[in-house]
């Protein structure tokens, strides 16, 4: 009976102990000045020279601006090839420029650094880009700025960066053309096509024929999850309006033929069915790129951010200008390609250097030869924008006409909702609302649609239970 | 019966050469990997040969800039002195509750025994922040200190090979004249040589290839094996070549652990086995 008491209160100990360093002071967002602004400067309001011999550290996901892009020498041998680590190399710069040491850490995921957020390690003063959820900014990032400072420097781009109404947490300074083709010109030429096909119909006639010359029409690289998101933005082309996603809270159906998401996943199920995608299991992402930049595939339905990592992957004695970037076909309403701000810089919460780290994300806001080199258009205000090349077929489209921007829809209350209504449904962990229909298909068999049908009906009660139960509906 | 036992012997036989080719086929592609180029690794079949055999680019890369030597001397360091640390510490706890009786002692067995319960990660929140409270995480005693904790497997261990030891050699020690101290550290201690050998082989084994604790506490420049072999992973892409490549050089110091120690090993996990 004692040992039992004694067991009770060592267990009541330590979850009181638990529970008391979980209610750690995190801080919340909380920079506003009382009139609606932060206390957010502009490089030139930064006291430069009390910042000098200072040292800031910088966690990045993109390994590859940091120790060279990833290549193959003429043996074939993978190296990194330094040249291409530009923000090694702005690090760098701004270190002469301004006598601040910019310490640069490679991590592979966001968390390889959430432990040191967590605990408020002043040590880390930059990071980027992690996949996150708004709470979670809020509790790890130093708001950056109001979301109103922001649209006087960035315009409309400023709602599609991290934000939750009010703050910026994690600065974008530059805008890119999100998923659309990416795609080897040598490749499509060797069946007869000089560029991507502007109609739905045309572009599966040359997926047709690129199979039929033993070419993988498009790598997808489904062995992960993660791929299966871009079918967002494509839902999008197909429906000609940026909010495929979220709108899917109007429909009792969303996964039926008759809705946007519902027609845009039985596409790539059918583009399955008839052997588009690779037959072979990639290992690697890195792999897939390499079947983009060697010939054996010849496109990928991905962001411009692929198109300098498939270009480093050609082969010696190819010509790394053959993978383009462009716009998706039209699938019914015309063409579109989405855009939206990119490449983003959070300032952590614990950080102890915050304005030596507030003018290294301000110094590489205006540099847009950096931003250009890393594949994105600079787009504050007063800074010339450098456009790559990469941009220029989608850039020429849209001068044209023939093509439609669509902004990255904002995070507001339907697609938050939409998410939860996904996840409540067991849909939204692992793309699973797109991968569980798209998986009913067996590529090597010929096509029986009834799986795919059952699985439309039970996603469609799933997500339409789920929302009911929490009440939601289009705002 | 002569039939049972060549029926036996088959049954055995087949058994042993399945379970065989579970071991090895997966090392055939990464013994293969790690001598293509990466355009040979991305363009061929993994069960394909590489066409250069003496291809040591792979190696030397992973070892350059993956800085496996520093990795491999780390990772000595922090083993030695976590399993130096974990087995005096394990046989002297066992010693005490072996050999004496007092009040809690049970209450004692039951606290080390509900620890199996709880698993490591679920109490690494609390950890971590202690850790870092005191300035630990990313230095090597962070991992040290985690990994020299006694456990209850190693107990059980040790109080199987005091069961063989009897309590008349230490009577005839403290008779004459010996301390409790003495008879431990001289006496007994040394007669718990297979006891601690089978500790270090097993948990240092796993310590060895543990990921989880050293990439959670050193992030920064003090890393083990397995940490730096992390590293190659990109979020996106990985050269899986390289990564082969330092897979087969982290097995070579294993490798010859088992060569030198394999009859300490066999002994040893009979020795736990029979407990």
């Amino acid at each position: 009976m004692k040992i039992k008491r004694l067991l009770a209160m060592a267990l009541s100990l330590t979850m009181a102990v638990g529970v008391m360093a979980s209610c750690g002071d995190n801080g919340g967002a909380g920079k506003d000045n009382g009139d609606g602004k932060t206390d957010f400067k502009s490089a030139d309001e930064i006291d430069k020279d009390s910042l000098k011999g200072k040292t800031i550290t910088l966690y990045t996901h993109g390994g590859n601006r940091v120790l060279g892009e990833e290549k193959k020498d003429e043996d074939g041998n993978t190296y990194r090839d330094e040249s291409y680590a530009y923000l090694k190399h702005l690090a760098e710069k701004f270190e002469k420029e301004y006598d601040i040491h910019v310490e640069l850490k490679v991590n592979s995921t966001e968390d390889d650094i959430r432990p040191l957020l967590q605990t408020q390690d002043p040590e880390i003063d930059i990071y980027t880009s992690p996949n996150w959820s708004i709470e979670e900014w809020q509790q790890y990032a130093e708001p950056y700025c109001t979301l109103d400072e922001a649209r006087e420097l960035y315009g409309d781009y400023a709602d599609t960066m991290f934000n939750d109404g009010q703050y910026i947490y994690a600065l974008m300074p530059a805008k890119t053309y999100n998923n659309a083709v990416v795609y080897n010109e040598e490749t499509i030429k060797s069946v007869g096509y000089d560029s991507i096909p502007t109609t739905q119909a045309e572009f599966e006639e040359m997926c047709t024929k690129l199979r039929e010359a033993g070419i993988d029409p498009i790598a997808m690289h489904r062995i992960e999850n993660w791929p299966l998101s871009t079918m967002n933005d494509f839902a999008n082309y197909v429906a000609g309006s940026n909010d495929a996603y979220p709108s899917m809270l109007k429909s009792d159906t969303p996964f039926s033929e008759s809705e946007p998401m519902g027609k845009t996943i039985k596409m790539y199920t059918e583009w399955k069915s008839k052997g588009f995608f690779e037959a072979d299991i990639y290992t690697d992402f890195g792999v897939a790129m390499d079947s983009v930049g060697n010939g054996k595939a010849a496109m990928m339905l991905f962001g411009a951010w692929v198109v300098p990592q498939i270009q480093g992957r050609v082969p010696e004695g190819g010509d790394p200008a053959s993978i383009k970037f462009a716009p998706a076909p039209d699938f019914g309403k015309g063409q579109y390609v989405m855009a939206s701000a990119a490449d983003s810089y959070a300032n952590a919460k614990g950080s102890d250097e915050k304005e030596a780290a507030r003018l290294f994300i301000e110094y590489i806001s205006e540099d847009a030869q950096y931003l250009a080199d890393s594949g994105y258009i600079a787009m504050k205000k007063g800074v010339e924008p450098i456009v790559p090349d990469l941009y220029k077929i989608i850039d020429d489209a849209v001068e044209a006409g023939t093509c439609n921007v669509l902004y990255s829809y904002a995070t507001d209350e339907n697609s938050i909702h939409n998410e939860e209504v996904l996840s409540e449904a067991a849909l939204l962990e692992d793309n699973k609302y797109a991968g569980n229909l798209f998986d009913t298909i067996d590529v090597t068999k010929e096509p029986d649609w009834s799986a795919y049908d059952a699985q439309v009906e039970k996603q469609n009660k799933a997500y339409t239970e789920a929302r009911d139960f929490l009440g939601y509906s289009w705002q | 019966m002569a039939n049972e036992t060549k029926l036996y012997k088959v049954v055995r036989y087949v058994f042993l050469i399945a379970a065989s080719i579970f071991v090895i086929v997966p090392l055939i592609p990464l013994i293969f990997m790690a001598f293509k180029t990466g355009a040979e690794y991305s363009t061929t079949s993994v069960l394909e040969a590489p066409k250069n055999w003496l291809n040591t680019y792979n190696f030397s890369y992973a070892i350059r800039v993956g800085k496996l030597g520093k990795a491999f001397l780390y990772t000595a360091i922090i083993l030695t002195v976590s399993l130096a640390l974990q087995v005096t510490m394990t046989a002297m706890v066992s010693y005490v509750l072996h050999r004496f009786d007092f009040m809690g002692k049970k209450i004692v067995m039951t606290m080390f025994t509900l620890t199996m319960f709880i698993p490591v990660v679920a109490t690494q929140n609390l950890i971590f922040r202690m850790m870092y409270s005191v300035g630990l995480v990313n230095t090597m005693w962070s991992v040290i200190i985690l990994y020299s904790g006694v456990g209850i497997v190693g107990i059980y261990v040790m109080l199987n090979q005091l069961d063989n030891i009897s309590r008349e050699i230490d009577e005839a020690a403290q008779i004459d004249g010996a301390g409790y101290f003495y008879t431990f550290l001289h006496i007994i201690f040394p007669l718990m040589k297979p006891a601690c050998t089978t500790m270090i082989i097993i948990n240092g084994i796993g310590l060895y290839n543990d990921f989880y604790i050293p990439n959670l506490y050193l992030n920064r420049e003090v890393q083990t094996f397995t940490v730096a072999l992390y590293k190659f992973y990109g979020s996106m892409s990985t050269p899986f070549e390289i990564v082969a490549a330092a897979i087969i050089i982290g097995m070579i110091p294993i490798m010859i652990v088992f060569i030198f120690l394999q009859k300490y090993i066999y002994n040893g996990l009979a020795g736990s086995v029979k407990m």
